[in-house]
């Protein structure tokens, strides 16, 4: 018995491990591709100790499980490798950072080094402007009486 | 037709012109705009007419020992509200048993000799101003909604008058009162017009909030607010206010607690009356009132609306004779004769001599119903009836002056029209003989009907002095009429030809839908006197009215045997003729004698007094306008910068918070993730905690 429970424990240990592992890289790292591997880390942490736990209780529910999350991963991972690829394809680069569209309006966005100041706006160059055209609309005398404006 | 449709029929009429007018006037009807209003009041003139013959009709059949004659119609039930009867506080205390507990307000419309006269004189007076009006108001730009005005005026008049019950009065009361301002302001575009009409709103509610209150203590302490009892099939429904104080008062023998109440109901009551009728403290809206078109003057603010003070006071008089609150009536009517009296004296602007000379004339109505007699009453009708009549046709001859002139009113910039305008000329002065009370003119029997019952009061009974006083103010007020209805006569008719030049030198007769009327009055100024006074008519007529019958039994003689001590028509014929010839002399002449009589008053600062309007309006200025600024300067303040600030701080809580928390949402991936890791570790903390 517990031969069976120190078996356990190394599974959920290891498990933990690749479960922090991947957390880790996860926040600390900025490339897309890395964090998508260090959430695919994560993902089979978690399904290590569930393995475990399945047969532990001798259930094979964990293992049933744990296919499952193996076929949800591999489409996810079609998904989310499609995403980086064309976010890829849009600036050239893989940081996370260069995606931060969501944060409220008035809010800086966050550089790394400083950016260039943008040119000034010209302002003694006037907005063209449409010449007057049609004909003046008719109003009725009556209408100046309580309008005269028009 | 019966009483009732007549009576239906009188203030329904107007209604319907006034909303054709109104809703075809703009689009349809334009020019013709009058047709609806005209007719419809002509009609209610007629109506009325037939009402008054019938209502005499049945006067004169009615058995000597009756209460009065009285006929009601109920149009619909208003209001029925029924208080729990666990409530005892709020049931009235001198209610008959079971009646208390339920607050109803029928809209009953009456017909009584009163009653009758009222509404024969408003809608004989509107009839006749419709029509001139026509001529008056032609190529105005807001035709059609004058005449909308003029049919909502007619109507609320109508009810008023008709109305038995004070909550329905008090409605229309406000009715006219809003008529009143939509027609001072009725060329709203000029800020003086605009202005009068507020003033004039305004005072009126000062009034109004006199007629409030009584209603309230009414209903405290009689439980209805019927002034006279409700009779059906000759069995006592319910007893009217009249009636239930009577009773309570004579109960009492003496005048006691149970007197206090009812003598604070009449003076406010009185308050109320003050207001619409433009008495002392409270008549300071009427000169300013006449910014509006001079039909209305002449209408609302002359012959009818003003009058609805003398008409409440008129019917409540029981009550006022009762608490002995008449003394106050005949001070404040008295004494605002001869305050208006003077500064007509002075006053340089027609309508507002005509003005002054209205609140002068209300102030003699007043006086008469001071002495709390029912021949005091009838001097008071009587005066009521022949006042309209003068007044208008002076006030449709200012109209007939200001048309041919383009509108000046300033007598010193006119003069010598007599060759232009024949028949206003001719018209305007059997006005002023008849305001001034020339015999047989219909002033000279009203008014001396007036100084008859003063005198007959002054002569015995309690506060005689105070009535000897106001006799010999009234005397004297006599003198006084002369002097400000012939001044601006002599000056705009007589003399050399002086034309401003708004008139563009185009001065001529005005058209015949405005001279007609005035001819039609001006008969009626010589006229109605005589035949009232001669056929005593309007006494006998007036007598019939539903009174209490202690009340009756305490006046019934008087009527009869009016004590001719002096004679006092003769003299005050010969006061008149003395007035008249002093103001001939005075300003018929060289006008250097005039500026020599102003110099000569002025030694004593009478002049400037009576020209500066006894300064009440500054008075009121300082003591009243200015306080109440400032108050609502410092209320507005108060709002501005503390209750506001307050609300705004509610505001801007949440956007302040909102702003503290912003910098998390920066849009970083990795930021979010370790808020979640941070989250999630928290959680799992405290669930293992």
């Amino acid at each position: 018995m517990s031969s069976e429970l120190a078996l356990l424990n190394n599974y959920l240990i290891v498990g933990a491990m690749l479960f922090g592992i991947g957390m880790i890289g996860f926040l600390s790292r900025r490339n897309m591709i890395v964090m998508f591997l260090s959430l695919e880390i994560m993902l089979q942490g978690v399904s290590l100790s569930l393995v475990a736990w399945g047969r532990f209780h001798n259930d094979f529910g964990g293992q049933t499980l744990t296919l499952l999350i193996v076929a949800v991963a591999a489409c996810e991972a079609a998904l989310a490798l499609a995403l980086v690829l064309t976010l890829f394809a849009r600036r050239d680069r893989l940081d996370i950072t260069d995606w931060q569209l969501l944060r409220e309006s008035n809010q800086p966005p966050y550089y790394d080094e400083p950016q260039p100041a943008a040119p000034p706006v010209r302002r003694d160059q006037p907005l063209p402007r449409l010449p007057v055209a049609g004909v003046r609309p008719e109003t009725s005398p009556d209408e100046t009486d309580y309008r005269p404006e028009i | 037709m019966t009483i009732e449709t007549l009576l239906i029929l009188i203030p329904a009429l107007p209604l319907v012109g006034a909303l054709l007018s109104a809703a075809l006037g703009p689009r349809v009807l334009r020019r013709q705009s009058h047709w609806p209003v005209v007719v419809a009041v002509v009609a209610s003139f007629l109506a009325s007419v037939v009402l008054a013959f019938q209502v005499q009709r049945d006067v004169e059949k009615l058995p000597t020992d009756s209460q009065g004659f009285e006929r009601v119609v109920t149009l619909w039930r208003w209001a029925d509200l029924r208080m729990p009867p666990s409530d005892a506080s709020l049931q009235p205390d001198h209610s008959p048993s079971g009646e208390g507990t339920s607050f109803r307000v029928d809209v009953v419309l009456r017909a009584d000799p009163l009653s009758a006269v009222m509404l024969t004189i408003v809608t004989c007076i509107s009839a006749l101003v419709a029509v001139y009006s026509v001529g008056y108001m032609h190529g105005d730009r807001g035709y059609w909604r004058f005449f909308a005005y003029f049919g909502l005026f007619v109507f609320s008049m109508t009810m008023l008058v008709a109305a038995s019950n004070l909550v329905v009065m008090f409605v229309f009361w406000e009715l006219v009162g809003l008529c009143s301002y939509l027609l001072i302001g009725f060329w709203y575009e000029k800020p003086a017009a605009a202005a009068s009409g507020m003033k004039a709103f305004l005072v009126n509610r000062v009034g109004d909030a006199g007629f409030l209150l009584a209603m309230f203590l009414i209903w405290t302490f009689f439980g209805t607010f019927h002034l006279h009892s409700t009779w059906s099939d000759g069995t006592l429904v319910q007893r009217g206010v009249i009636d239930q104080a009577m009773t309570s008062l004579g109960a009492a023998k003496t005048l006691g607690s149970h007197s206090a109440p009812i003598a604070a109901i009449c003076c406010l009551l009185m308050w109320a009356a003050c207001g619409k009728s433009a008495q002392f403290p409270l008549h300071v809206w009427l000169p300013d009132a006449m910014e509006g078109p001079t039909p209305v003057s002449a209408l609302i603010h002359a012959a009818t609306m003003v009058t609805a003070g003398v008409y409440l006071v008129a019917r409540c008089l029981p009550l006022f004779a009762a608490c002995r609150v008449t003394d106050l009536v005949a001070l404040v009517g008295g004494g605002t004769a001869l305050l208006a009296a003077v500064i007509a004296l002075t006053q340089n602007d027609l309508k507002r001599i005509l003005a002054y000379s209205t609140i002068s004339h209300l102030g003699y109505m007043f006086l008469a119903l001071g002495t709390g007699t029912l021949a005091g009453l009838t001097a008071a009708m009587f005066h009521l009836a022949t006042h309209a009549f003068f007044k208008a046709l002076l006030f449709l001859g200012a109209g007939s002056v200001m048309h041919a002139t383009g509108g000046v009113t300033d007598i010193r910039r006119l003069g010598g029209l007599r060759r232009r305008l024949p028949v206003t000329y001719l018209t305007f002065l059997i006005g002023c003989l008849a305001i001034a009370g020339v015999w047989p003119l219909s002033g000279f029997f009203s008014k001396d009907a007036i100084l008859q019952v003063v005198l007959n009061r002054s002569a015995s009974g309690e506060d005689a002095e105070l009535y000897r006083t106001l006799f010999a103010t009234a005397m004297f007020g006599v003198l006084l009429i002369d002097f400000y209805m012939f001044r601006p006569f002599f000056l705009v008719f007589h003399g050399a030809e002086k034309l401003p030049p708004e008139a563009d030198g185009r001065v001529q007769e005005s058209p015949g839908v405005m001279t007609v009327p005035l001819m039609i009055l001006a008969f009626g100024s010589v006229a109605i006197g005589a035949y009232f006074e001669w056929t005593a008519g309007l006494a006998r007529f007036l007598a019939a009215m539903p009174l209490p019958s202690r009340w009756r039994e305490l006046h019934a003689g008087e009527l009869a045997a009016s004590v001719q001590t002096v004679p006092l028509g003769r003299i005050s014929a010969a006061v008149t003729l003395v007035g008249i010839a002093l103001a001939a002399a005075v300003f018929l002449g060289r006008r250097s004698k005039a500026a020599g009589l102003a110099r000569l008053m002025n030694v004593f600062g009478l002049y400037s007094l009576s020209y500066g309007k006894f300064f009440i309006d500054p008075i009121y200025q300082w003591l009243i306008v200015r306080p109440v600024r400032g108050v609502a300067w410092l209320a507005a303040l108060l709002d501005r910068w503390a209750i506001d600030e307050l609300v705004d701080v509610v505001g801007w809580t949440p956007k302040w918070l909102g702003a503290a928390l912003r910098p998390i949402q920066n849009g970083l991936t990795p930021f979010y993730a370790l808020a979640m890791m941070v989250g999630v570790l928290v959680l799992i903390v405290m669930l293992l905690m």
